[in-house]
């Protein structure tokens, strides 16, 4: 059997055992030293017998033995059976929108890996909807399994390196490791993360010693505990398990060298349930160090040494690896062919990318437009990929949806494909109706390029609402209120707010239906904003 | 005493036949699932590609040859019946559906239909999930030759005349990664 050494994995299963003994034995130790406690405090002044006969009294060591198993057992059964639905609801994963580009193909790629291991296991796959990039595997007592991979990772993956990370996290579960790390994580790290999750949304008014800190700081140290129990092994047997699937150790060396050079969610994933994911969010000292007290308390093992190993079955060594890497980047930012368009008031606009240049307004065969090669001006229907743009404009992709109308200018919106998703766009004025769900992933994608036009209005559009915004706040009120729009599917009065405070671009949002509307451009901006960081330029 | 003795040897000896050719039809069958698995992911491309080639042939006149080359390879590989002519056929298909995404990356127009893309992903998809399947299957049938080539089980192997599956193998210029690189 192909995948026999997965079979012998499952052996390993004793080890949940061993967590419910400890659980049961923590429980014990607490209760006992509580009775006893009361009773010394009590009954002491009327004690007959000996000390030893008093402490150890064998009625009272069999009820507080039950009890504890009790406890222990519903401590258990409650922690370990509500993972799933607790990671849903705690990192707001999703199921993949079967209308969306992206999410479709990490079906596809769920699909293919079940193929691969012969049809051994059904499992799930969900979304995470956050910039971040990392990728988990859960799996409960009930059976069931899920693989979440978070936007940011989903749209920096090629096809190839989205199968490795799906691969290896599938090895997890099927070998039952998953399996063991859940319920590691869940017995007390899940209701550490559920308290950083409250702690968060506390208003930080009054510092000082806070009762649910204490409490959040037991769990986390009693989780870090069972750390031990987990071992740094389980990463390079799912590497190894992931390549022999997939047969491309390059790829997984790739997706590690992408996630140790960008955010891995650090404030996102709770403390925790951290060791549920690819790589450490808050990789700490001794994650990234070797010997047998960073094997025993970290559950990662240094991601150098990973694509060490991995490099060394595609027989490359890590620093050519590394250079490639940063060449690449290079390249592929400046790779891609430009063009400028003159528009309609004679002005040179660009550069657009094949993509943006179709879905111009006033492009028509008769334009003149500049190549970034050659430079010379032609008219567009000199050349003969452009010109081929136009074929398609009878049959183009959209479909008017005539229920809704744009809330400035009244024009039906048209359903269109936009960063691979689908959202609502007006012809006319050109503003967007994104539903709210939908703004990380297109965020997270950016794949046209932010041209010049965008990023300067951008910038003045920042420094000028942060302008308003200050003097919002010191005098308590807007400038000039501008008119409400109105939702385009409830019909109820949108309200209107910046997209967040760091990124203050004004959004009107429908806290009815969930959709956001974007004016022209605004979308544009946000993502050149945030893909850049740009800030406004503040002049007093 | 020594009639004993013989007579647990002897049944000893039967249970350990059984079970090595219980084992033995247990490896053949695993094998035939993973080749019926194959099947299924072959059938699915039959089913795809006409319709890509549908979508595909009206933006792409001057490449009429591309298309025929996908059009003929489909056909003979659905004709095919002996495993070593499929398994050429098929790849034969499989080059020819990479030399179609290739020059679809060409044009743009097509990269906006959405159509078409989606059809891509799919015929990608059924690409990969026929590699895997195959390579689940080469990985079923090596373990299968050892088992019964190996000392023991050859005995038993040859006793009730076990076959020995042939490979699906991939041409020699396909031996490098899968065609999966040509999308995204």
């Amino acid at each position: 059997m192909p995948l026999t050494f997965i079979e012998i994995e499952r052996q390993k299963n004793w080890r949940i055992s061993l967590l419910f003994i400890f659980l049961m034995f923590m429980y014990f130790c607490v209760t006992y030293s509580l009775v006893i406690g009361f009773r010394l405090i009590f009954f002491f002044p009327f004690l007959n017998d000996g000390l030893v006969s008093f402490v150890f009294d064998p009625v009272y060591i069999l009820i507080i033995f039950a009890f504890s198993l009790l406890i222990a057992g519903i401590h258990f059964w409650f922690s370990a059976s509500n993972m799933i639905s607790f990671v849903v609801q705690n990192l707001g994963a999703a199921p993949p929108d079967p209308e969306d580009g992206v999410h479709r193909t990490l079906k596809d790629v769920i699909e293919e890996i079940h193929v691969v291991t012969g049809n051994k296991k059904k499992i799930n796959c969900m979304v995470i909807p956050s910039l971040s990039m990392n990728a988990l595997a859960v799996a409960d007592l009930k059976g069931e399994s899920v693989i979440a991979i978070t936007e940011g990772l989903l749209s920096r993956l090629t096809r190839p390196q989205l199968e490795a990370v799906v691969a290896h996290e599938a090895y997890h579960i099927l070998s039952g490791d998953c399996l063991e790390t859940t319920v590691a994580a869940s017995m007390f790290g899940m209701y550490a993360s559920a308290i950083e999750k409250l702690e968060s949304f506390r208003d930080d008014d009054m510092p000082g010693f806070h009762p649910a800190f204490l409490l959040f700081w037991l769990l986390v140290r009693l989780s870090n505990l069972l750390n031990m129990f987990i071992s740094r092994e389980r990463e390079y047997r799912a590497d190894a398990a992931s390549v022999r699937m997939t047969r491309n150790p390059l790829a997984m060396a790739e997706v590690l060298h992408l996630l140790s050079r960008n955010w891995t969610g650090v404030g996102l994933i709770g403390s925790g349930i951290e060791m549920l994911c690819i790589i450490h969010p808050n990789a700490s000292h001794s994650d990234e160090s070797e010997g047998w007290w960073a094997d025993l308390t970290s559950t990662h093992p240094p991601i150098r040494k990973r694509m060490k190993i991995l490099l060394g079955m595609a027989h490359k060594s890590i620093s050519s690896f590394e250079d490639e890497q940063i060449n690449e980047a290079v390249r592929s930012k400046s790779s891609e062919q430009h063009y400028y368009a003159l528009d309609p008031n004679q002005q040179w606009q660009g550069p657009y990318n094949m993509g943006e240049l179709a879905f111009l307004p006033w492009l028509s065969p008769v334009t003149w437009i500049i190549s970034g090669i050659d430079k010379s001006p032609m008219r567009v229907s000199e050349n003969e990929t452009i010109n081929s743009i136009f074929s398609i404009i009878p049959d183009k992709n959209e479909n008017r949806s005539n229920e809704f109308s744009c809330p400035i200018c009244r024009h039906p919106l048209v359903e269109t494909e936009y960063e691979r998703t689908k959202i609502l766009k007006c012809s006319h004025c050109g503003g967007t109706l994104v539903e709210n769900s939908k703004i990380p992933r297109i965020i997270a994608r950016n794949d046209g390029e932010c041209n010049e036009r965008i990023e300067s209005i951008a910038r003045a559009v920042l420094s000028d609402n942060q302008k308003k915004f200050t003097v919002k706040r010191l005098k308590g009120r807007t400038v000039e209120p501008a008119p409400l729009h109105y939702c385009s599917k409830c019909k109820h009065p949108m309200f209107r707010t910046f997209y967040s405070l760091a990124y203050l671009i004004e959004i009107d949002r429908c806290g009815k239906c969930g959709v956001t509307w974007f004016d022209a451009d605004e979308l544009k901006m946000l993502q050149c904003i945030i893909e850049n960081r740009i800030t406004a330029s503040i002049n007093i | 005493m020594t009639g004993w003795i013989l007579l647990s040897v002897i049944i000893l000896f039967i249970v350990w036949i059984i079970f090595m050719y219980n084992r033995l039809i247990t490896f053949k069958n695993d094998v035939a699932a993973a080749w019926s698995q194959i099947d299924v992911q072959l059938k699915r491309r039959y089913d795809l590609i006409p319709n890509l080639v549908s979508v595909v042939k009206g933006y792409m006149d001057f490449e009429r040859e591309t298309l025929e080359r996908v059009i003929t390879a489909r056909t003979q590989a659905l004709s095919a019946v002996k495993l070593g002519d499929k398994a050429s056929a098929e790849n034969a298909l499989t080059t020819s559906l990479g030399s179609l995404f290739a020059v679809i990356e060409n044009y743009p127009v097509l990269k906006s239909n959405e159509n078409a893309m989606r059809l891509q992903e799919e015929l990608t998809t059924t690409e990969n999930r026929i590699a895997f399947s195959r390579q689940f299957y080469n990985d079923l049938v090596a373990n299968f030759r050892i088992r019964i080539e190996v000392f023991p089980d050859n005995i038993i192997a040859s006793m009730f005349s076990f076959q020995s599956p042939e490979f699906f193998l991939a041409e020699k210029e396909d031996r490098t990664l899968p065609s999966a690189k040509l999308c995204r």
